[in-house]
């Protein structure tokens, strides 16, 4: 068994999943080039696959819900997430879509499980997430669990669509950017400095909202147990509402 | 005033409505701001636990009608205040375009007559649909009382409608909210219910009760809560547990909002909606208390241990759905695999239900979770009551409702 590389991107890792079981390759190890921990009894073999022909087959193989379920893996921070996804490819092939029933099989139930883990947090943070109104754009900074930034700005594109605006996760240094047109994807490193000079009523309403967020509360009912639970403190650093708590 | 004061006053006296949610809509957002999300999204958790997901406010606290209950009736010595609608619209829109919140929920209380107060209504809800180009979700408070096409114009306009019951039985609305009457809200709830469509309040309408202010049993409320959803087609019934917020005669004093019991109500509404129960399996004449300690589905498995154990292998949907800690989503679950495989308690966790009470309840191909022995009424009930510790600190004030 050997170990695995490949550049970090979702299709090539795809291909060289497809060129594996199809070749009935079983891994020791599939990791990113730029996360492998070389080690002195193993060469590790590094495949660049990014081939439409491959992904094209695979495709008539398993269902684009399958493919979603392994791209929502592919962005979440689980350890071995490349083997479960070779994993649950694998059964996906042999069971199509009945693999969804097959839980009775660990690398399924741990693929559904994580799948969902990384919707989950993309879903809470189409709510969490809070923009500043800055002179030229609407910004927000935010620090998920999960690589999600790439699976939520659809859903602010189709929401604030005639507003600029920008996403960015500090944690992994990526700026989402939109224009009114798209939006483009750029790290940290490609970024020209950003005017961040607020508004003139960015104070007024995050002042407002405040007051409402303390106001509506029924101090009768005071649970902040339940509050925790439903709104994770790990949130709470760019949740404006939390900042005075 | 300023508009921090308004906002203060005008949100602190919409807190008490129990309604949250910003879900069953799939607006579009065709040449504007905003969109509905049909799952509805949470934006926050105020201090109460509770979700935060509309901008909740009345457009004005000063009200004509005098309701025991209510913080703004009008006999109440408290700061009244207006927001205009343009005021609405701007505080809307910032809230909604920093993502602040999903949308508004615009109530009010009565001025000058209801017809007035549904104008005003719907003339601020017209200026963020048609001027401010919103299309984010809209829940808007009915009017009891107000002509019907000014019922059908809102509808158009709005996600959700909702009328608030407040009492759940004619006497404790004569005695407590003389100005109210039911027959004005059911017309509310049978013309939603007739003109709902796409176009129409497409999160069709609900309603709410407050608990614990008037002396109705559990089986009352939940009763009307079940003749609601047959007859109007309501897709939430909320409970509030009744807060103390005026001094009254005909109100009972208490010290603590009557939660426990509010909770149990909710669970209770949730396996009328979702579980296929009717509120006769779950009380009668004699037992017209839901159990504090212990929740009513819970409680009904224990009064009908002939129903079980069941088997997971081979129980038909709706009789998983009995089993303690196996609600739709862990049933579907179970009836789509099982085809595929037969199902170990080692599998029933992988496919993520919880075993922590359906344990007692259930075989898996013939066994049982650990021996036969623990298939006893008594141990089970005290082992379920003991996993849940924290109501049973509020049963005192559960039992002391009233001061007879």
């Amino acid at each position: 068994m050997n170990d695995y590389l490949y550049d970090g991107t979702y299709s090539s890792l795809l291909g060289l999943i497809y060129t594996l079981i199809k070749s009935k390759t079983i891994p020791n190890v599939i990791k990113r080039e730029d996360e492998y921990i070389s080690n002195l009894f193993m060469e590790p073999i590094y495949l660049k696959l990014e081939n439409k022909e491959l992904i094209n087959s695979l495709k008539k193989e398993v269902s684009m819900l399958v493919l979603y379920t392994a791209y929502y893996i592919y962005l979440s921070n689980v350890n071995n997430k490349e083997m479960i996804i070779y994993g649950f490819i694998k059964n996906a092939i042999k069971y199509k879509n009945t693999v969804f029933y097959r839980r009775d099989i660990y690398v399924v139930s741990e693929a559904i499980r994580i799948s969902n883990q990384v919707k989950g947090e993309a879903h809470r943070m189409k709510g969490f997430l809070r923009f500043k109104k800055m002179k030229n754009f609407y910004y927000a900074t935010i620090e998920p669990t999960h690589n999600i930034i790439w699976i939520i700005t659809r859903h602010f594109k189709d929401r604030l669509k005639d507003e600029c605006w920008i996403i960015k996760d500090s944690k992994r240094g990526v700026y989402a950017i939109y224009d009114l047109k798209k939006v483009t994807y750029l790290q940290e490193n490609d970024i020209i400095k950003l005017n961040l000079d607020l508004s003139d009523d960015e104070t007024l309403f995050e002042d407002l909202w405040k007051t409402f967020f303390k106001t509506v509360a029924i101090k009768e009912r005071e649970n902040l147990k339940c509050q925790m639970n439903h709104a994770p403190k790990k949130y709470w650093n760019n949740m404006l509402e939390m900042e005075d708590l | 005033m300023t508009l921090k004061e308004k906002l203060i006053i005008l949100s602190d006296s919409a807190k008490y409505d129990a309604s949250c949610s910003s879900s069953g809509s799939t607006r579009r957002n065709s040449n504007g701001v905003g969109n509905a999300a049909y799952s509805g999204i949470c934006h926050t958790f105020s201090s109460d636990g509770r979700c935060v997901s509309l901008l909740k406010i009345l457009m004005t606290n000063a009200c004509i009608f005098d309701c025991k209950y209510c913080i703004n009736r009008r006999s109440n010595d408290v700061k009244r205040a207006l927001f205009t609608p343009e005021e609405i619209c701007e505080i809307t829109m910032n809230f909604y375009k920093r993502n602040y919140i999903e949308g508004l929920f615009l109530s009010s209380g009565i001025i000058k007559s209801p017809d007035y107060t549904m104008e005003k209504i719907i003339e601020t809800i017209s200026l963020l649909r048609y001027k401010y180009h919103f299309n984010g979700y809209i829940h808007a408070k009915a009017i009891p009382g107000a002509s019907e096409y000014l019922l059908k114009k809102l509808g158009k306009l709005v996600d959700r409608l909702s009328a608030n019951i407040e009492l759940p039985s004619d006497s404790s609305l004569k005695l407590l909210a003389p100005q109210k009457n039911v027959d004005k809200i059911s017309t509310i709830m049978d013309t939603v219910k007739k003109n709902r469509s796409k176009s129409f309040t497409p999160a069709g309408q609900s309603t709410q009760m407050i608990i614990g202010a008037s002396k109705e049993t559990d089986l009352d409320i939940l009763g009307k809560s079940e003749h609601l959803y047959n007859t109007y087609d309501l897709r939430r019934v909320f409970y509030s547990a009744y807060i103390p917020v005026n001094k009254d005669n005909l109100l009972p004093s208490i010290e603590m909002p009557p939660l426990v019991r509010e909770n149990r109500l909710y669970q209770a509404d949730w396996l009328l909606r979702f579980y296929n129960y009717k509120v006769d399996n779950l009380l009668d004449k004699n037992n017209p208390n839901f159990n504090v300690l212990i929740d009513p589905k819970a409680d009904w498995a224990l009064r009908h241990m002939e129903e079980f154990p069941k088997e997971i292998n081979k129980a038909s949907y709706y009789d998983l759905l009995k089993i303690p800690g196996i609600g739709p989503k862990s049933a579907k679950r179970i009836v789509s695999s099982r085809k595929y495989f037969k199902i170990e308690f080692k599998d029933l966790k992988k496919m993520g239900i919880s075993l922590k009470r359906a344990k007692y309840f259930i075989l898996c191909n013939g066994k049982y979770f650990t021996n036969m022995e623990i298939f006893n009424k008594r141990f089970i009930e005290s082992n379920l009551i003991l996993e849940n510790k924290e109501p049973i600190k509020n049963v005192g004030v559960q039992l002391s409702l009233f001061n007879e």
